[in-house]
């Protein structure tokens, strides 16, 4: 999925830049033709001549912009379920790989399980029993 | 709004809707810097620069909607543009990011629309 949300967006930027070159040189165009109608006879030619732009640079903005949106969206990080119940059972039941980037790696903000502290926790020490097998153990040496 | 006695009953991750919120206006930061591109390649003054960015913005908020809410949505039960299972209120979802990528959008357009038409 991330080779297709990012190839998508690449493509949305050349489109978006060669509209944006293409506006550049209508423009550029545009006014170098009003200032040389302007020298040749005084009419009122060059009135919204650089005002409007073509129609296929305009379609060319939108749909490169609605590409690019489209390729962002898909490359956004999963989101988490906000309420306890939702979000413990997603832990619960896909681990580590739930929170996997498109990547493949463990998103760095990623908590994991809140309550681990609770469920694995040590036995009971016999203090007496360990005390008393050290003291053999210094009899020995 | 929630009450109190519900956030008891059905408590929420705070860790998960800082997540959700940071992914969201990352979305709408970046977009609107690249709407602000758009804007000005296409030339657009005043009101129509505006009505421009508010469109975009709103397709932007439904994309999101359709490729990352609603899959996981719809499946759990809940309704059609029913955000409730990633997104604390609909405001927050629905119009949060429309004034955070306000500011990117106005310094692209104009940067743009100054460079197109030099």
């Amino acid at each position: 999925m991330t080779w297709f949300s990012k190839s998508t967006t690449t493509f949305g930027f050349l489109l978006l830049a060669h509209a944006c070159y293409s506006a550049y040189e209508h423009s550029a165009l545009q006014s170098h033709r009003a200032a040389s109608l302007s020298s040749l006879s005084a009419t009122t030619q060059q009135a919204a001549a650089s005002s409007s732009l073509p129609l296929d640079i305009s379609l060319e903005t939108i749909v490169a912009t609605i590409i690019i949106t489209l390729g962002l969206v898909l490359n956004t990080q999963k989101l988490r379920p906000i309420q306890w119940r939702v979000w413990a059972g997603h832990i619960e039941r896909a681990g580590e790989e739930g929170a996997r980037n498109s990547s493949g790696e463990v998103d760095k903000d990623y908590v994991g399980n809140p309550f681990k502290l609770l469920e694995s926790r040590p036995g009971f020490v016999d203090i007496r029993k360990q005390r008393k097998e050290f003291a053999e153990w210094v009899k020995q040496q | 709004m929630p009450t109190e006695r519900e956030f008891q009953v059905a408590p929420i991750v705070p860790e998960s809707v800082m997540h959700n919120t940071k992914v969201l206006s990352n979305l709408q930061s970046l977009t609107a810097s690249i709407f602000g591109v758009a804007a000005g390649i296409l030339g657009l003054e005043s009101y129509s620069g505006f009505l421009f960015y508010f469109i975009f913005t709103v397709l932007t908020t439904i994309l999101f909607y359709t490729f990352r809410v609603a899959p996981t949505s719809l499946k759990s039960g809940l309704g059609p543009l029913d955000t409730s299972r990633y997104f604390r209120t609909q405001y927050e979802f629905w119009a949060g990011g429309v004034m955070g990528g306000m500011a990117g959008y106005i310094l692209t357009w104009t940067l743009f629309y100054g460079l197109v038409r030099a």
